[in-house]
């Protein structure tokens, strides 16, 4: 084939694929315009159907017609999209009526499927609808390879209490990117009283690599009972450690959590200091007010921060400290005192938090 | 044969292997972005933001926006970017020394007040003339200080901010309510993410209300309407190829998230630059890459930042001028990078394509032209093979404009009207007939420039939005 043959063909094909592409366009358009046409009063119908049904004026029928007449992913929107607005016991019963749904059938056999948007799919329409059969199926989600899949899996446990998927998500925990873990630990505040048993076996293995994020975790979680493991980690050996329990701490007021922050707020690491003097100004015990005084003279300005904020929360005691502190010899202390001293009380509170 | 005519022949045989390399490199691009964006739109239309709204697991982000002379707009736009809808973020808008009363619109217009600056200075900057923040909008920070550029303001904002992700926004950009809480998804899906770009699209004609674009609209005006095309191709297959060969260079200085500790690692925005994205997503790939950090750098195109381009040939022509200019700086600075084996597919795919494919690519255009004027004019070569090669040069850049048009088609469709689709396929058809050679030479005096050693910026000069009749 000469070069110039070679470029004819070329041509030729562009020809075609541009006239492809624009039909292309224009009938996606089209097809789309159509669709929606269709799918607008259907949609309308369900919601209407689920505003009656959830003000108990109609039967549940109703709202399982609208939602088979839907594509699958638009009845799954919408069964989201109401989960939050119907009562939990009313919810439970159409959850029921799902399970004998064909397109509800289908829906969770491809929980299954090697394809992980059909997953997705799965995992979604189980967040707001899983029954206890679902549980070996979200426990498989659960521990998805996909992300968004074991995410939207995950969400089940804001309407279902079960153990078995509690220490599923508990035992993926550990090992997720932090926003996750954040997500997670939101989902599974709601099996407090699993995830606190859990928590306490695990707190004790000192060697255990996934302490940090555990006990990371414990933080959110604020939990009374958690007090006494978290405080007898104040000494462990890792960095992350100690910060998570300088910042645990806070949340109780304890003589033992007071003793341990004290350590905490001489640590070696800046970022222990810092929490723990965040910590100290949560519990404002009278007795630790020249300790964080003292910070506020801290070398690193993070925790000169912290302490001049923590300050504040002593009340009275600790806006002296700051006054003192804003005419005193120290320049790095003074500025700190100074900018703290002329914030708003909704400033202060958005630098605490 | 004189060796004249082989000289023509070698030649042109060279541009035709340059633009057959190129162009199966396009279209590799093209054929990454399909399974892209099929991806990205499935897992844009699955997200459950009312839920993720609710959950504290979103990342806080510090927004940075330096403002030089942007006082018609500045309070506009700093009150939509403080109503975004994202659970935990500040607002750090930087004065950068401006001649107007930008400063005092935005005094007024939030109640601020002085506060003392005691934050460290992790980066180094020109100095601050002052620190304030607001009385009636707690998620905003202030910073008044000496002119010291863009790159200068943004670092000055990187030292003031007090969250783990920054995110550089143009205080003339234009950003979709819901664009943050999209822009984090990457960070909630769990990979090791060290930067996200997002969409940047044209708001010229589009009707604004309150900072926000509430009718998107195809410009009218020719040149516009280019832009559109070119942004839609730069943005929905350009980059969304480069997400699966991992090589993201460029994440849109006026829409890019950040993490914070990597951009305070490498310094912050180097202030000698010209086109500062550009240079710090490739030192950030320098950087993580020389630390063997694993690292993902993806481009999500459904979060959308909307902004002016220029109507004018004379400001398009300067914008063009200075972004092949910082396009050739880079290319210079970094050549180390290339074909490193230690930089990965950054040094073996995206150096290489950016400094060979776009840097390049005037000069071996103007040269192709030239030799192929004079091979037509002495006889050498055949004048029918000449048109039929220009043909299909220009056949190629119409396919992969209409393929971006396909894209936007078959995943946002954020023109909803039909006339625009029509208007969009007309400027994609017209962009290879005058304008695409005017940017060639556009690009062309940047070389010039750099050889001059000219270092300026460009006056921008902005129409302003349109406002729904009242």
């Amino acid at each position: 084939m000469t070069s110039r043959q070679f470029l004819l063909v070329v041509a030729l094909v562009q020809g075609v694929l541009l006239a492809a592409l624009v039909v292309l366009i224009i009938l996606n358009r089209w097809f789309r315009l159509r669709r929606s046409a269709h799918l607008q009063p259907r949609r309308a119908a369900v919601d209407d159907a689920m505003r009656r049904w959830a003000a108990g004026a109609t039967p549940l029928a109703g709202v399982l017609i609208g939602l088979a007449r839907l594509p699958v992913s638009l009845a799954i929107d919408a069964l989201v999209g109401w989960s939050a607005r119907v009562p939990g016991e009313r919810w439970r019963e159409l959850a029921a009526e799902l399970e004998h749904q064909w397109w509800a059938r289908v829906v969770r056999a491809n929980g299954n499927s090697a394809r992980w948007w059909k997953r997705l799919e799965c995992a979604r329409f189980l967040s707001v609808g899983a029954m206890p059969s679902d549980i070996a199926r979200l426990t498989r989600l659960i521990n998805d390879p996909h992300a968004a899949v074991h995410i939207a899996a995950v969400s089940s446990l804001e309407r279902m209490e079960s153990t078995p998927l509690t220490l599923t998500a508990l035992e993926r925990l550990p090992s997720l990117a932090p926003t996750v873990q954040a997500y997670y630990a939101g989902m599974l505040r709601r099996s407090r009283p699993v995830v606190i048993q859990h928590l306490q076996k695990r707190l004790r293995r000192t060697d255990d690599p996934a302490l940090p994020r555990l006990a990371e975790f414990a933080v959110r979680l604020a939990e009374p009972a958690l007090r006494e493991r978290m405080t007898a980690l104040a000494d462990h050996t890792n960095l992350e450690v100690r910060t998570q329990v300088a910042r645990a701490l806070g949340s109780f007021p304890h003589r033992e959590s007071v003793a341990a922050l004290t350590r905490l707020g001489a640590d070696s690491a800046w970022e222990v200091r810092a929490q723990a003097v965040r910590s100290l100004g949560m519990i404002a015990d009278a007795t630790t007010l020249s300790l964080v005084r003292g910070l506020v003279r801290d070398p690193i300005w993070w925790v000169r921060l912290r302490a001049a904020l923590a300050l504040m929360r002593f009340g009275g005691a600790g806006r002296n400290a700051l006054l003192e502190i804003e005419v005193g010899g120290n320049a790095e202390a003074r500025d700190v005192a100074k900018m703290i001293l002329g914030l708003p009380a909704q400033a202060l509170a958005e630098f605490a938090a | 044969m004189s060796v004249f005519g082989g000289v023509i022949h070698g030649t042109d045989l060279a541009i035709l292997i340059y633009f057959l390399g190129l162009n199966s490199f396009y279209a590799l691009l093209l054929v990454l972005s399909i399974p892209e964006i099929w991806e990205q739109t499935r897992l844009a239309e699955d997200d459950d933001f009312q839920r993720l709204m609710q959950s504290d697991a979103l990342p806080p982000i510090t927004m940075l926006v330096p403002a030089y002379n942007e006082s018609a707009t500045i309070e506009a736009s700093v009150t939509a970017m403080l109503t975004l809808e994202y659970r935990s973020y500040e607002v750090v808008v930087v004065n950068d020394g401006s001649k107007d009363d930008t400063i005092d619109r935005l005094r007024h217009a939030f109640d601020l007040y002085e506060v003392p600056r005691i934050y460290p200075e992790t980066i180094p900057t020109k100095p601050l003339r002052a620190v304030y923040r607001s009385r009636t909008r707690s998620r905003l920070l202030v910073l008044d200080k000496e002119n010291g550029g863009k790159a200068d303001s943004l670092n000055a904002a990187i030292n003031a901010s007090r969250f783990p992700l920054v995110i550089a926004v143009d205080a003339d950009t234009l950003i979709e309510p819901d664009a943050l809480l999209r822009l984090t998804r990457p960070f909630l899906l769990g990979r090791e993410i060290a930067a996200v770009g997002g969409t940047v699209r044209v708001a010229n004609n589009c009707t604004v209300k309150d900072g926000r674009v509430t009718d998107a609209r195809v410009p009218h005006s020719l040149l516009a309407g280019i832009q559109v095309v070119e942004y839609l191709r730069a943005f929905l297959f350009g980059r969304l190829g480069w997400n699966r060969l991992g090589g993201n260079l460029i994440i849109s200085g006026a829409f890019g998230l950040f993490r914070k500790d990597y951009v305070s690692a490498i310094g912050g925005y180097r202030t000698t630059s010209i086109v500062e994205d550009l240079d710090l997503v490739i030192r950030l790939h320098q950087h993580l890459r020389r630390l063997k950090i694993r690292y993902e750098m993806p481009f999500i195109p459904d979060p959308v930042a909307w902004t002016e381009v220029p109507e004018s040939a004379k400001v398009l022509s300067r914008q063009r001028e200075r972004w092949h200019r910082g396009l050739i700086a880079a290319t210079w600075q970094y050549k180390g990078m290339m074909f490193n084996p230690r930089y990965g597919r950054v040094g073996f795919l995206a150096m290489p394509f950016y400094a060979f494919g776009e840097m390049l690519a005037p000069l071996i255009e103007l040269f192709g032209w030239i030799v192929t004027v004079g091979g037509l004019a002495t006889g050498m070569v055949d004048t029918s093979f000449a048109l039929l090669f220009v043909l299909v040069a220009w056949g190629y850049g119409m396919l992969l404009s209409i393929w971006a048009v396909v894209l936007e088609e078959v995943s946002f469709r954020r023109y909803r009207r039909f006339g625009d689709l029509l208007l969009l396929l007309l400027y994609a058809s017209l962009e290879n007939f005058g304008y695409r050679q005017r940017t060639v030479w556009w690009r062309l005096k940047a070389f010039v420039s750099v050889w001059k050693h000219q270092h300026v910026w460009g006056e921008m000069t902005r129409k302003g939005f349109a406002t729904p009749p009242s």
